[in-house]
């Protein structure tokens, strides 16, 4: 039998964590390699998440659990793969690891984060709100261990954090190193981003202040949140009580994406809900063009159709404005059941963002080909390589979830063979 | 049991959309994008989604008597939103076509106006004519068009072509009206004020000033409209000083005619710059809105011809050059005869239905509020 090889996962999101705890529980080694400081992906960030809409730290605890718990998993975080050369079952492959500035000693006291005096903007909940260069995104972050952004902070010159620091955990002069490994196979799990919504000039995107995305909607209702889960609009702070969602701003749409994002119409009908709930007087609104909720999703879309405080319209939201006076949203839409161009105001509007490959902006060194709009081409990989999840479309998490289980036993099979 | 509703598709007006200029028309969705970004439309039953679909189903009858694609200038605002690049504002194009075609009788002109054979046909038609007055040569001399043509040749045929063209175009609004009204359920209104309040939009372009996209459409068409008033003023001028007065052509700036020229040269003038800027937006926009169908190009060019030639013929005249005068002048006739015949059959039409349907509108009193 041939020599066992290590497994490589570039990302630790949702997708990346079950690809590598389910092949490392198979008994093969894996090293996973992610470019944010922390792991979880854009299922962290969530409030609840489908099917069961539990919050993200269901599922996502118990992987870091097994991560911790496995000895045959090596993981780098602030990392990006910069090179991967040879064939299935050897590949050499070369890993820049990015300084965290904070080692193991960390306890997680805040400390540094208190003792800093650069502000930046919290890039983990959309820009919602502020943080400091020193900063942990959330108490159940894994690793839990705060980092320090490199591209605000003032570094050696400040030092406040590191004087703050009671554990000796924060070194401001640690630098890039280079890692090089050989493994038999490699897993691509780089996920996917939310589209740039400034694109959408016509829907007021990043332009007034109360139309926000989905993914800020989810930060504005998650506990660990900028509002602690209170849904509150983000020019006054004011309850939101009169919500519109906009489907497909951006998706299906050949001047931005033309595919469908597959997620927004159960994210809008779960975020529709997290307003009723919240508010029972609150009324939302979803503008769409057609509801799309696959399989059994259906019975969801029922639900929610049920609730007397939810109105669906059939008809796509075209522009946007804002009353400058109130910070309220004025939107017009044609009603096409009822033949009407209509014009409504709302405390807050919702665009239902789609997803962005992240290979679109950031391919991954290689010999990947990929389609117009980023997308890994999955048919065209080299034996030994497999892509996962919103990497070949866009998926949910129970999809990418099936995805990288079945990646796991290919990658193994690669992984043996040499 | 409730009765079924039956659908009756008209495939050949639905090949008819697609082969004028909205081969686009299937990729429709629905979303209605186009419907908001429109600034022209009304706010009830708005246009231009619910057309893009009866197109689609080919549902004909639904376009009888609808005032809506009329009411449609073309800025392509939805065009250039549309997430399907179904590009409404082509399709809309296509379907007036369709409803030029409905209208003015014979329907066969329809075709053969907008069909590669025209321009020659015409060409030869009016070489046959010129030779049978026996003057198809160039005259040896001093350069006087009426030598090669007379007057009274082209009255006799250029009047009786340019009555056929409003006289067909007059018959197809008539039977347009009849069905706005059949299809609006309305018997009576404000005629009167309706039609002074048709022209003062007309002759201020109101409607062209709400395009979004296309803005340049405004000033283009506005020079365009108002260099025809003036050639038309240098035409009527020229039937008083020759018919009436009995001055003869040629007219000069400086001799007892030159208000036909003055009329005639700000009239050539504003053209020329008017079709330059239709054709330079139409690149301009072309990203975003695509290049026009033949139906839409063949308009300018004709427009275009008789302004380029036109000129040349003028220039050349005063230089002397008499074969390149004559040559150039003849096309120019073959061009304005064209357009003569061409205006009730084409895209030309829509100076009646267009006014027809903006005067519908305010005689039902439905107005974008």
């Amino acid at each position: 039998m041939a020599e066992k090889k290590k497994v490589l996962v570039i990302g630790g999101g949702f997708s990346g964590l079950t690809a590598a705890v389910e092949t490392a529980e198979a008994g093969s080694e894996v090293i996973i390699v992610e470019k944010a400081p922390f792991f979880g992906g854009r299922v962290t960030q969530l409030n609840k998440y489908f099917p069961k809409l539990c919050p993200p730290n269901c599922g996502l605890e118990i992987n870091f659990r097994r991560i911790k718990t496995n000895g045959d998993i090596t993981f780098y975080t602030l990392a990006e793969v910069e090179s991967i050369s040879g064939q299935e079952g050897n590949y050499d492959v070369t890993i820049k690891v990015n300084p965290r500035f904070v080692n193991d000693k960390c306890v997680g006291c805040n400390a540094c984060n208190e003792a800093c005096p650069v502000e930046i903007p919290n890039e983990f909940n959309f820009g919602l709100d502020k943080t400091k260069a020193a900063y942990i995104t959330h108490n159940q972050a894994f690793p839990f261990k705060y980092v320090i952004d490199g591209k605000h902070c003032k570094g050696t010159s400040c030092a406040k954090c590191a004087e703050a620091c009671k554990y000796d955990a924060i070194h401001l002069d640690m630098k890039p190193e280079t890692v090089k490994v050989n493994v038999g196979s490699v897993v691509l799990a780089s996920g996917w981003e939310p589209y740039d919504v400034t694109k959408l000039d016509i829907l007021g995107g990043g332009k007034i202040k109360n139309v926000i995305t989905n993914m800020q909607m989810e930060r504005l209702a998650a506990p660990n949140g900028p509002t602690a889960g209170k849904i509150l609009r983000p020019s006054d702070g004011k309850e939101v009580k009169n919500i519109a969602f906009v489907q497909c701003a951006g998706s299906r749409d050949e001047n931005h994406l033309p595919y469908c994002s597959y997620i927004c119409c159960m994210a809008s009908l779960k975020q529709a809900t997290y307003l009723r709930e919240q508010y029972p007087d609150s009324k939302a609104r979803i503008f769409y063009i057609d509801i799309r909720t696959p399989g059994r999703y259906e019975q969801f879309y029922w639900k929610v159709k049920d609730d007397p405080g939810v109105t669906l319209t059939k008809g796509k939201v075209a522009k946007i404005t804002e009353d400058a006076a109130t910070g309220d949203v004025i939107m017009v839409a044609e009603d096409v059941l009822a033949g009407k161009k209509i014009t409504e105001t709302f405390d807050m509007v919702v665009l239902a963002t789609g997803m962005v490959p992240s290979t679109r902006a950031s391919k991954i060194p290689g010999d990947i080909s990929y389609t117009n709009e980023g997308f890994v081409q999955a048919a065209s990989l080299k034996k030994g390589i497999y892509a996962v999840g919103t990497l070949k479309s866009p998926v949910d998490v129970a999809k990418s979830v099936q995805d990288a289980t079945g990646v796991a036993i290919k990658s193994i099979q690669s992984s043996r063979r040499s | 049991m409730a009765e079924a509703t039956v659908i009756k598709p008209d495939l050949d007006f639905v090949k008819g959309v697609i082969e004028g200029g909205g081969e686009s028309l299937k990729k429709c969705y629905q979303c209605a994008t186009c419907t908001v970004v429109c600034n022209v439309t009304p706010d009830d039953n708005p246009f231009p989604r619910k057309e893009m679909v009866w197109a689609q189903w080919g549902l004909k009858e639904k376009f009888a008597g609808n005032p809506d694609v009329w009411l449609c200038h073309q800025c392509n605002d939805c065009t250039a939103y549309c997430p399907r690049d179904a590009k409404p504002g082509e399709v809309l194009g296509a379907i007036r076509k369709q409803t030029i075609k409905q209208y003015s009788s014979p329907a066969f002109m329809v075709n053969f106006v907008n069909s590669k054979a025209f321009i020659p046909v015409m060409l030869l038609l009016l070489a046959g004519l010129l030779s049978a007055a026996g003057t198809f040569a160039i005259p040896d001399g001093e350069i006087i068009f009426s030598k090669f043509a007379s007057t009274h040749f082209l009255q006799f045929v250029f009047t009786p072509a340019l009555l056929f063209g409003f006289a067909v175009g007059a018959l197809g609004v008539k039977k347009f009206w009849a069905d706005m009204k059949k299809s609006a359920g309305v018997s009576s209104g404000d005629l009167g004020g309706s039609v002074s309040a048709t022209a003062s939009e007309i002759l201020g372009h109101s409607k062209f000033k709400m395009c979004g996209v296309s803005k340049d459409r405004f000033t283009a068409h506005f020079l365009v409209f108002y260099s025809f008033v003036a050639l038309g003023i240098a035409t009527a001028l020229g039937v008083l000083y020759i018919d009436i007065l009995h001055i003869e052509s040629p007219f000069s700036l400086t001799g007892t005619g030159f208000p036909v020229k003055i009329f005639g040269a700000v009239g050539a003038a504003g053209l020329l710059l008017g079709v330059l800027l239709m054709i330079s937006n139409r690149f301009k926009n072309a990203e975003k809105v695509g290049m026009g169908s033949y139906f839409d190009w063949l308009l300018i060019t004709i427009i275009g011809v008789i302004m380029a030639s036109g000129i040349l013929s003028w220039l050349t005249r005063v230089a002397g050059i008499a074969t390149v005068a004559y040559s150039v002048y003849f096309i120019h006739l073959v061009f304005v005869l064209s357009l003569f015949l061409y205006l009730p059959y084409s895209k030309l039409a829509h100076m009646f239905y267009r006014s027809a349907a903006i005067c519908f509108l305010k005689y039902s009193g439905r107005e974008k509020q």
